[in-house]
């Protein structure tokens, strides 16, 4: 773990050289001094926690606060030499030289360049350009310089080592113009046509006389025309833009409202029919059947299966052409490319895979409430329906409805289930659509942050902490009514 | 007679529909793993033919590394779901037994956490491991070790939370009588709660166990390479493509990988079944 921290510090890694040093530290004082005996029993667990799951939360909802998406990936410092550097252009003639790359008496990254045809051969590094005298000097067939004085030519292999320092090095030529490295032997004149200002922190275009200032919002704008703006930008701190903009910008609103209403009716409509269905099977099974303990084994497949596969096998079974759904009723429906069918589908699969747990939990229920009950309910006349509302449902509510809660939350991000079953299609992606039919919010944040459009990690964070106060407002609420918390008081 | 036609005929009905229900995509899982063409494309509901081709290729192919996966599978989940139990027992005793400052923010903190939407994590997560993967190659991005990591922090909030649940089951009067017969916490925690709560240790390891197994979205993002891939990462490989032509070894493998994990429910259901009413839920 020391080495951890001494390596971690070297790569410039502070946040996690911190937290393993303060780690290191609890660690010792813990285990070597009786300071704390409570520490000793969940200083591990904590140290996890903490390193992967609160760290990385707290992590996004920083990141909620940033301008954090394609083009805007990396630091200022790191856009502004991107911007440099990219910034640059060809002279008005196009010059090429010939070059070999190699290095001076003192070790330094230098070329050795010829121009033949106007029998211009020169030196340079990194600072300076040292002519040479064409007429003392060997050249090959093409007319180029083969060796110079105090210069050391690279083997290819020496080359490949420093692949990345050679074409980033701007090798001196003039005041205005430097030579950059093409291929393996060619290297042309290029001037800087972007000019960083670190005063007035500007970019000018010497070419058009274009000044681009920073908007504020991680980009260089054209002060003239603010929408034209430089590439690449970098990660900005825009506090509650990301947060604003899910209400007003109605481009992102639109989709957020249909997909956030969906998963509503996704998460409710899941719970319903798994805990009706789950409800009716344990109702048949509570009484002495034929069969009662195979019937049993069987209901519970579903649930004891590894989910991930079964949700790819019904996902081959809704296909339209060689699916056994369409093949078994004898119909012909496009299951994943109309919007309703998709969404039926993805109930139907998720009420497979989700009854069996409602089926154990309400015959686990169901044997508690004592037969008592019902049998004296009866005794006074009540009818099975009156038994049923009366006294049966009311006692299995009050032992199931934290599970529902819970259940509620736990589909409220069934992320496997959109994504493995419809990726969260269909949608109009040819109309630019993000938000498929089927897409839950957690899918559709998750193709903000990771889809294969313009990806956008700091909206995407935004949302993420809106669906945790979502979902944790519906939990407390869940876990009041049950009273877990009460061991808090 | 009567009564039965009156009182069991319905329900034997009705279960017999939800069987089939069940049953439907379970029987269609064997017929493409046995079938010799190897699609989901179903001409017939009987099958013809019946070869034990997928099942040969998956363990001949040589660009199929399917006992590797199987082998990594088991081992990340076996360590997740050990170490996060024995990790986590030592917390929820903690939490549920021992009188300190900060218990209620901890506890507050430990459930406050297990509502973020993990997966929205992911791209944090993925960050940092790249970040640690800069330094110390071994346990960084890409690598099991480093996906075993972030395995282990994602289960200690549900297993504490779970296990404490078990702590506060077992009667206070037990410590006391330890306590004033001069035990320390640590005693009271390895010599009382230990052995009380072995069965419910395995339990929740049970569920840890196969939480992670079905683990997809992290092992895919973490394994890239054909040989460290988990079961579920490399099976889905062959049908994320738009071969139809794959569902045979596909259906194969889904088998074989859930053998084990329905024969552990089925077998222990009844204890899993006290887990689940604690209330956790199966991903």
């Amino acid at each position: 773990m020391l080495m951890l921290i001494m390596s971690s510090f070297a790569k410039r890694e502070y946040a996690i050289s911190g937290f393993l040093t303060v780690g290191l530290i609890a660690i010792a004082l813990t285990y070597l001094t009786n300071y704390s005996i409570p520490m000793k029993f969940f200083l591990p667990g904590m140290l996890f926690l903490f390193a992967f799951v609160v760290g990385p939360i707290l992590y996004t909802v920083a990141m909620s606060g940033f301008q954090y998406s394609t083009g805007n990936y990396i630091s200022k410092p790191d856009a502004i030499s991107r911007i440099i550097a990219t910034g640059i252009r060809p002279d008005a003639n196009q010059t090429t030289f010939d070059i070999i790359v190699g290095e001076d008496s003192s070790k330094n990254l230098e070329i050795l360049a010829s121009d033949p045809t106007n029998k211009v051969y020169f030196l340079s590094t990194a600072t300076t350009k040292t002519d040479l005298d064409p007429t003392v000097l060997a050249v090959d067939e093409n007319g180029d310089a083969t060796k110079a004085p105090g210069f050391h030519p690279l083997t290819p292999d020496q080359q490949n080592a420093v692949d990345q320092k050679i074409t980033d090095t701007r090798f001196a030529y003039s005041s205005t113009y430097f030579i950059t490295i093409e291929g393996s032997n060619v290297a042309s004149l290029k001037s800087q046509t972007l000019m960083y200002n670190s005063s007035t922190d500007t970019f000018t275009n010497v070419q058009t006389g274009a000044i681009y200032k920073d908007n504020g919002v991680g980009d260089y704008a054209n002060v003239a025309n603010k929408v034209e703006l430089l590439q690449p930008g970098w990660r900005a701190p825009i506090w509650f833009s990301n947060y604003t903009k899910l209400f007003t910008d109605p481009q992102i609103r639109k989709p957020l409202v249909k997909v956030f209403i969906w998963t509503m009716v996704f998460a409710s409509l899941t719970v319903l029919t798994q805990f009706a269905l789950g409800l009716l099977v344990a109702m048949i099974m509570n009484r002495k059947l034929f069969g009662r303990r195979i019937y049993r084994s069987i209901f519970i497949l579903p649930y004891a299966m590894p989910s991930i596969m079964s949700i790819l096998i019904w996902g081959g079974m809704f296909d339209t052409e060689f699916g056994a759904i369409n093949h078994l009723f004898g119909t012909h429906v496009h299951w994943f490319q109309n919007g309703m069918y998709a969404r039926a589908a993805v109930i139907i699969v998720n009420l497979w895979l989700g009854f069996p747990y409602f089926y154990l939990i309400c015959s686990g229920a169901l044997q508690a409430i004592p037969a008592e009950l019902s049998e004296a309910a009866a005794i006074d006349g009540a009818t099975n329906r009156q038994i049923f509302r009366k006294i049966t449902m009311p006692l299995l509510l009050q032992v199931v409805s934290p599970l529902l809660v819970a259940s509620f939350a736990f589909n409220f991000n069934n992320f496997n289930i959109i994504y493995l079953l419809t990726g969260g299609g269909p949608s109009n992606t040819l109309g630019g659509d993000v938000a498929g039919s089927t897409d839950i919010l957690i899918s559709y944040t998750y193709k903000i942050a990771f889809g294969a459009g313009t990806q956008n990690l700091g909206l995407a964070s935004a949302i993420s902490v809106v669906i945790f106060v979502i979902i944790a407002s519906i939990s407390l609420y869940g876990i009041r009514r049950s009273k877990v918390l009460e061991s808090f008081k | 007679m009567k009564k039965f036609l009156k009182e069991d005929l319905w329900r034997h009905a009705i279960a017999l529909v939800i069987c089939f229900f069940v049953l439907f995509p379970i029987y269609l899982v064997f017929l493409s793993a046995l079938s010799p063409s190897g699609s989901l494309q179903v001409t017939s509901f009987i099958p013809k033919a019946i070869s034990l081709r997928n099942f040969h290729m998956l363990f001949s192919s040589p660009l199929i590394p399917y006992l590797t996966w199987m082998k990594n599978s088991i081992v990340i989940a076996g360590i997740v779901a050990i170490l996060s139990v024995v990790i986590g027992a030592a917390s929820a005793f903690a939490f549920s037994r021992l009188r300190f400052k900060g218990k209620k923010q901890g506890l507050q903190l430990l459930l406050l956490v297990q509502m973020f939407p993990a997966i929205l994590s992911l791209s944090a997560v993925y960050v940092i491991m790249e970040r640690v993967y800069s330094f110390a190659p071994r346990i960084g991005l890409g690598t099991q070790p480093g996906l075993l990591l972030v395995y282990m922090g994602g289960a200690m909030g549900v297993n504490i939370w779970l296990l404490k649940g078990f702590v506060d089951s077992i009667p206070l009067e037990l410590d006391e009588a330890a306590r004033v017969d001069g035990a320390s916490a640590v005693q009271t925690y390895w010599l009382i709660f230990v052995p009380l709560a072995a069965p419910v240790l395995a339990v929740v390891s049970l569920l840890s166990f196969i939480g992670t197994f079905n683990e997809f979205i992290l092992a895919r993002l973490f394994l890239v390479d054909m040989h460290a891939r988990t079961v579920a990462v490399g099976l889905q490989g062959f049908i994320s493509g738009q071969y139809v032509s794959n569902w045979g070894p596909f259906a194969a493998g889904s088998i074989i990988a859930s053998i084990p994990l329905v024969a552990i429910f089925l077998s222990l259901q009844k204890y899993i079944i006290s887990g689940l009413t604690a209330g956790s839920v199966k991903g």
